[in-house]
């Protein structure tokens, strides 16, 4: 997790001190996990899995403030196209997770293209819809899924005969991918695709008249998004070696919005700590687990009505109100 | 392939299951035209009601009827709380239409997983309410409360009809749909009739949920696939116009019931949610055309 | 030379026609301006230009091209840049980003020059950024660089659209009211820029209600009325024009005197 500071700050000037923060507590808590090992370290990589995925929503949702309540849809294809090919026909993992990541991409480009058109509560239900019809066919496709079953026996992450079995292990793995996404979103924001991205956010009309074809930058907004959630998919598949319909339902919908806004829509850093704390807080209350989604439910809340920009834009370089 | 020679039979409880989508639907429509928004928790006040009776019923022994009710009120009130609670403040700092949605689909799960703490997640029925073997048509049975579901929701329809043509609150929700702005002008109070708006939402919800469950069962989340069946509803009818979403929903309950027989149970909610895609990607209008 | 021709240009909406089978050129030099009463279809007419509504009748060519119909990113990707009537800013981005927004169709950087950033990208950055940071002074915004866009005061924000949309290098740059809410002051400095840009090459074509800023910067004016064009000359020409007068204080009148008909369209 080093992430040279140049990196939080969107304009080429010395970073403000603030604009760090994030990163260290992110530093630190991956730190702490890698230390204790064991049952830390897994609620740690859960949540470094969420970044991935909350990290892809933001690029959607947050630069090109577009909406879509069915990623959890990618994170399926991703997750269960890695566990079929591994589990059911013995596929080594990385070739799994590339067709799984594919597979998703291609279906994000055909549903993709006719949703991106929609607009307010249309496009609303239309993505929630794509979302759902997933899950149903997760359940129902028993053949190749096993339905509320599920998949079991799927392989740890490796290339060629190292596989990533131990806690730390899979954590290393992970706060890398995790970075590698982060630096990623960074880029973009810095970038002619990330102000096209940003200027669709703006003003779709303003952004046409500049030349930006705007429904073209909208749908690679909504493919980098969903390549995102099938990576963070597949990744939960072989670091848990079991998937069933349950994870990628209307729970990681809800869980996914909650991290989104907790860390802040729109900022590069944003969708890590928002993965983080939404991780850890509900485990200082881990005897009540049928609090969590109730607290998740409710914080979101709590957050749209006061605090819509999210806790991470509190510390933003930019100072964004 | 299938027996087709049930049809008959299935078209009937399809008409069922239909009509109560439809109220679900004018649930949504009532909503948005007294605001523009569209509330993700309209499944919240059909389970309610549903679960409220249930448990007034068979733990606390309240006569069907009064327990009925007893939760068509105190949902109502529900409906009032969230709109104080989580509509009002976002509507008043002009938040977006997305965040609207994603604050009344957290809304719902607040409330579903309250309901999973205080009743468990043990599915939950009620009696019919009128105990006799069905009518037979030659060989099509009608059983009482498929007649109370379609004979309740059409008198329902008829009472909202009369509601919005004839009194004054209801003349003033219908130009508060028309033009919010003009009618504030006229003097109608907007903010009151939003917070009406849920109530009567609600209300609609939770005697839908009553009218179902003794046909099904209730459990805290059965929300979630009513809410979605009656935003088909809804969209299939031309988002905003009520009777046209009670059409939706007969119509969806119809091809539900007809997609249970042709591929079996498993897909008839991914049958619902394909009619709800196709609509959207081809004739997001609806059938009637789009309110506005 | 002509830069823009209208031929026969009409668009109905329902039996409202909007804009009436109208006609003219814009010349490549100079500030040619679009003066009508409130409601007279300029607007539309700008709409109907730029490719935001298609037009129901008539052709549009720009630079010798047919772009009838074309949707607005290519029209705007063959040299024909507008400004909005009401200012739409990128918001989320600073002064600085929003002009290298502007400079999008100068550059062809896609998501892996974005992830890679190889040397082509980082040239192609390094002009963008000297190109935006040019805009920024030609429109007096260099200090505001890194400023959010929605902190500028009003009259700075129009300055920033105007310094967007030139950083597009438009060969011809459609101003939607560009004076309305600027006090005079900030109008003049806008009369001053509009005529730098047409003096550097850019046809300019203006909507305005200002007529102070139309005579001072139009070299030639465009007058419609209920969508029709009723008039067009140099500015002291349609100023004298009977047609133009009536039009702008109701026939059976006699003719005014400029502050009459600077009054009138305003109002």
């Amino acid at each position: 997790m080093t992430i040279s500071p140049a990196i939080t700050s969107p304009e080429r000037r010395p970073p403000r001190l603030v604009g760090l923060l994030p990163w260290l507590f992110a530093v630190a808590v991956v730190g702490y996990a890698m230390v204790v090992g064991g049952y830390a370290a897994t609620v740690v990589s859960f949540a470094l899995i969420y970044a991935v995925f909350v990290t892809g929503l933001n690029l959607f949702m947050g630069f090109a403030a577009q909406v879509s309540f069915g990623q959890n849809a990618f994170a399926a294809i991703g997750g269960y196209g890695s566990a079929v090919l591994t589990a059911t026909y013995g596929w080594s993992p990385l070739p799994a997770m590339v067709l799984g990541i594919a597979a998703a991409l291609l279906a994000a480009a055909i549903v993709g293209f006719p949703a991106l058109r929609l607009k307010g509560h249309y496009l609303a239900m239309g993505t929630l819809a794509i979302g759902l019809i997933t899950y149903e066919i997760t359940v129902e496709w028993q053949s190749v899924t096993q339905g509320y079953l599920g998949i079991s026996g799927i392989p740890p992450f490796g290339i060629g005969p190292y596989e990533v079995t131990s806690d730390r292990g899979q954590l290393i793995m992970l706060a890398l991918v995790v970075a590698a996404c982060a630096f990623a979103a960074a880029r973009i924001r810095r970038s002619r695709f990330g102000r096209a991205l940003s200027a669709v956010a703006g003003s779709e009309e303003a952004a046409t008249a500049l030349g930006i074809d705007v429904s073209r930058y909208k749908l690679m907004a909504f493919l980098l998004s969903a390549g995102f959630a099938a990576l963070a998919g597949s990744l939960f598949v072989h670091v848990v070696g079991y998937v069933s319909p349950e994870v990628f339902g209307l729970h990681m919908v809800i869980v996914t919005f909650t991290m989104l806004y907790v860390g802040g829509i729109g900022t590069v850093a944003g969708p890590l700590v928002g993965a983080l704390i939404v991780s850890l807080l509900p485990e200082t209350f881990r005897a009540f687990k049928d609090y969590q989604d109730l607290a998740y439910g409710a914080a979101l809340i709590l957050l749209l009505i006061y605090a819509p920009r999210g806790l991470a834009s509190l510390f933003s370089p930019r100072g964004r109100s | 392939m299938a027996d087709w020679s049930y049809i008959p039979q299935v078209l009937v409880s399809g008409l069922g299951i239909g009509c109560v989508y439809g109220l679900i639907g004018i649930g949504f429509c009532v909503i948005y035209n007294a605001s523009g928004i569209v509330n993700f928790a309209q499944g919240a006040f059909v389970m309610l009601g549903g679960m409220i009776t249930q448990v007034l019923f068979s733990r606390s022994g309240v006569p069907l009827p009064v327990a009925a009710l007893i939760a068509i009120a105190a949902v109502a009130v529900l409906g009032v709380a969230i709109e104080r609670v989580v509509v009002r403040p976002l509507w008043n700092r002009k938040a977006t239409m997305f965040v609207m949605i994603l604050a009344t689909l957290a809304a719902q799960i607040v409330i579903e997983r309250l309901t999973l703490i205080a009743v468990g997640d043990q599915p939950k029925t009620l009696p019919v309410f009128t105990d006799r073997p069905p009518l037979m048509i030659g060989s099509v049975a009608i059983g009482y409360q498929l007649i109370w579901i379609v004979g309740g929701s059409l008198a329902i329809v008829g009472l909202l009809a009369a509601f919005f043509s004839l009194t004054k609150t209801g003349k003033a929700m219908r130009a508060c749909s028309i033009n919010r702005e003009a009618a504030a002008l006229q003097g109608i109070p907007v903010s009151r009739m939003l917070a009406l708006a849920f109530a009567l939402s609600a209300a609609l919800g939770a005697i839908a949920g009553i009218l179902i469950t003794p046909t099904q069962y209730t459990a805290f989340n059965v929300g979630v696939p009513f809410a979605i069946s009656g935003f088909i509803a809804a969209i299939v009818g031309g988002f905003g116009r009520p009777f046209g979403a009670f059409l939706g929903g007969l119509l969806l309950g119809l091809l539900q019931a007809l997609a249970i027989v042709g591929f079996g149970a498993g897909l008839k909610n991914v049958a619902a949610l394909s009619v709800l895609l196709l609509f959207l990607f081809i004739r997001p209008s609806g059938i009637l055309g789009a309110a506005k | 030379m002509s830069r823009l021709t209208l031929e026969g240009v009409t668009r109905r909406f329902g039996g409202l026609v909007a804009v009436d089978d109208v006609s003219f050129e814009v010349p490549t030099e100079g500030v040619t301006a679009v003066i009508g009463p409130n409601g007279a279809g300029k607007t539309t007419l700008f709409n109907l230009i730029s490719g935001a509504l298609p037009p129901s009748a008539g052709r549009i060519v720009f630079e010798g091209q047919d772009i009838t119909g074309r949707p607005p990113a290519k029209i705007a990707a063959a040299g024909l840049v507008r400004t909005f009537q009401l200012v739409k800013l990128f918001e989320d981005l600073s002064v600085l980003d929003n002009v290298k927004v502007g400079c999008h169709l100068q550059g062809k950087a896609g998501l892996f020059a974005a992830l890679l950033r190889p040397a082509s990208a980082r040239r192609e950055e390094a002009t963008v950024e000297a190109r935006a940071r040019d805009m920024l002074a030609f429109a007096g915004l260099s200090a505001f660089a890194d400023e959010p866009a929605s902190g500028l005061p009003y009259g700075r924000q129009r300055m920033l659209e105007l310094a967007r949309a030139m950083a597009a290098g438009p060969k011809l740059i459609l101003l939607d009211e560009p004076a309305a809410g600027l006090n005079t002051e900030e109008s003049a400095a806008l009369a001053r820029i509009i005529r730098r840009i047409a003096d550097e090459g850019t046809s300019v074509l203006l909507i305005e209600h200002d007529m102070t800023l139309v005579m001072n910067t139009a070299d030639r004016v465009v007058v419609v009325d209920f969508g029709r064009k009723i008039a067009q000359g140099t500015p002291a020409q349609v100023r004298a024009n009977p047609a133009v007068i009536a039009a702008y204080l109701g026939t059976g009148k006699p003719a005014a005197n400029d502050a009459a008909t600077q009054e009138a369209a305003h109002g």
